[in-house]
This record gives C-alpha cells, sequence and structure tokens, in this order.
C-alpha cells in the first residue's frame, strides 16, 4: 500500500493506493494519527488506486469518521472502485461517510 | 484437494491469500467471484490470527476441496482455542455515525459475501467450511 497526502489550501488529500487489508492498515493509521496531531478539519480520501479493502480497511474509516466528527470536521470519498464500492454498501459505511464520483466533485463537497 | 499450512499470525496472510486466489484464477472464475473470495478468506483468517491465542504456537491451514467449476468450497481449520465466529451476532448497521460500533463486521461480510458457511469442531481444530459460486 501506499499513501500520498497533499493538500490544497486546507484541504487535505490521503490517495491510497494498493491493498488496506490487516497487514497495511498500521501504515495508514500511523499517517492519520500523525495527520490529527494538526488541527486540519476537511479530509478526503482519495481511492481510485485501491484494489481491495477489508474490514480491518473498515475500522480504520470510521474510526477517522468519528474523530472527523468529534472536532466538527468534514470527511469524504472520492473514486471507489467497484469491489471496493461493494464492501462499502453492504456493510453500511456508505451512508457513514460521503462518497463521490471525481475528486473534485469531492472538494467541492466539503468546501 | 490443495492445502497450505502455515503459523496463525498476520504475517502468513498474503502466502494464504496467494495460494486460495491462484486456485480461483486457475478455474477461472469472475474478478468478482476472486475478490469475494479473497474478501472471505482474510476475514476468516484475521479472526483465526485475534481469536485463537493459546500456550502453544497455533497452526493454520487452508483447504481447498474438490469442487467443479462453478463454485470454490474452502476450509479454514486452526488448533486455537475454540471458538464459533458463527455464534455473533450481526452488527448493528446504523446510520448514525455516533451510534455505530467499531468492530463485528468481519463475520458479518462473510455472512453476506459466500453462498455457503458453515462451522465445526473436530478435536482440538475449528473448521469454518465457506463456499462461493462462480458469478
Amino acid at each position: 500500500m501506499e499513501i500520498a497526502v497533499t493538500n490544497e489550501s486546507d484541504i487535505f488529500i490521503f490517495s491510497i493506493r494498493g491493498r488496506l487489508d490487516a497487514v497495511s492498515v498500521p501504515q495508514l493509521e500511523e499517517r492519520l494519527n500523525q495527520w490529527f496531531e494538526q488541527s486540519g478539519t476537511k479530509l478526503v480520501f482519495d481511492l481510485d488506486g485501491l484494489d481491495y479493502i477489508s474490514s480491518a480497511g473498515l475500522r480504520v474509516f470510521l474510526t477517522t469518521a468519528k474523530k472527523m466528527k468529534a472536532r466538527n470536521g468534514k470527511l469524504c470519498m472520492a473514486r471507489l472502485r467497484e469491489n471496493v464500492k461493494d464492501v462499502f454498501t453492504i456493510s453500511g459505511f456508505i451512508a457513514l461517510i460521503p462518497a463521490f464520483d471525481t475528486l473534485g466533485v469531492a472538494k467541492d463537497a466539503i468546501q | 484437494m490443495l492445502i497450505k499450512q502455515m503459523p496463525a499470525r498476520v504475517e502468513s496472510l498474503h502466502d494464504l491469500l496467494t495460494f486460495i486466489t491462484d486456485e480461483a484464477k486457475k478455474k477461472c472464475f469472475s474478478e468478482d467471484a476472486r475478490h469475494r473470495i479473497e474478501l472471505v478468506v482474510e476475514e476468516a483468517l484475521v479472526n483465526v490470527f485475534v481469536h485463537g491465542h493459546t500456550q502453544h504456537q497455533v497452526q493454520v491451514e487452508v483447504r481447498c476441496l474438490d469442487s467443479d467449476d462453478s463454485s470454490l468450497t474452502i476450509e479454514i481449520i486452526d488448533t486455537g482455542v475454540s471458538f464459533n465466529p458463527l455464534s455473533l451476532a450481526d452488527p448493528d448497521l446504523q446510520p448514525d455515525l455516533n451510534a455505530r460500533k467499531i468492530g463485528g463486521m468481519g463475520v458479518f461480510l462473510i455472512r453476506k459475501m459466500t453462498d455457503g458457511v458453515a462451522y465445526r469442531r473436530e478435536g482440538d481444530n475449528n473448521i469454518l467450511t465457506m463456499t462461493v459460486l462462480n458469478r
């Protein structure tokens, strides 16, 4: 898994590529924990390069959503692939974190 | 029947998943079916890694049972403490973020993404059988 963090003004974008599973989850948790040390309130997960997610990955997304809510922040996801979207839909997580087809729409949504 | 045995720890995960997804590829399973297989096997294995702890090193075995080209039946066998994952209640799929609890999704995904799942205890082994149809 590869994670790239970029920002456009106050919107931070986590681009996650590869596999988000029980092996790689600690890497994402560490990167997010670093980010949460700062006071950012706008976060987008760009999942265009994400091939696979399991419940270990879902757990990190839920924890992040709760932390963002606690600081009155905004979180959303963009560009979910079909199989990744299926996991979010079946688990009901799609109702917890807004998902958008393009990065542009996602950024506008939390502007 | 194909069998792969490894220590029950997260470091074994990718080798065990590759073993099973290679089988699904050989059987020309659809991308969607292969994805479901990979996901449910990971969820079952991670449960073993987390719940199986005893004094001794727990072993886990993935078996690919002989079946026709339209389905794949997988057994996950471990020597850990007796644990039936199917005894867990389904999580509350609360659409409210504050109320939504963390965890419990692994077994739920197994139930939803397999076409059949069963647990049995045989001697000192937990055996989880999962069937996925190629569709």
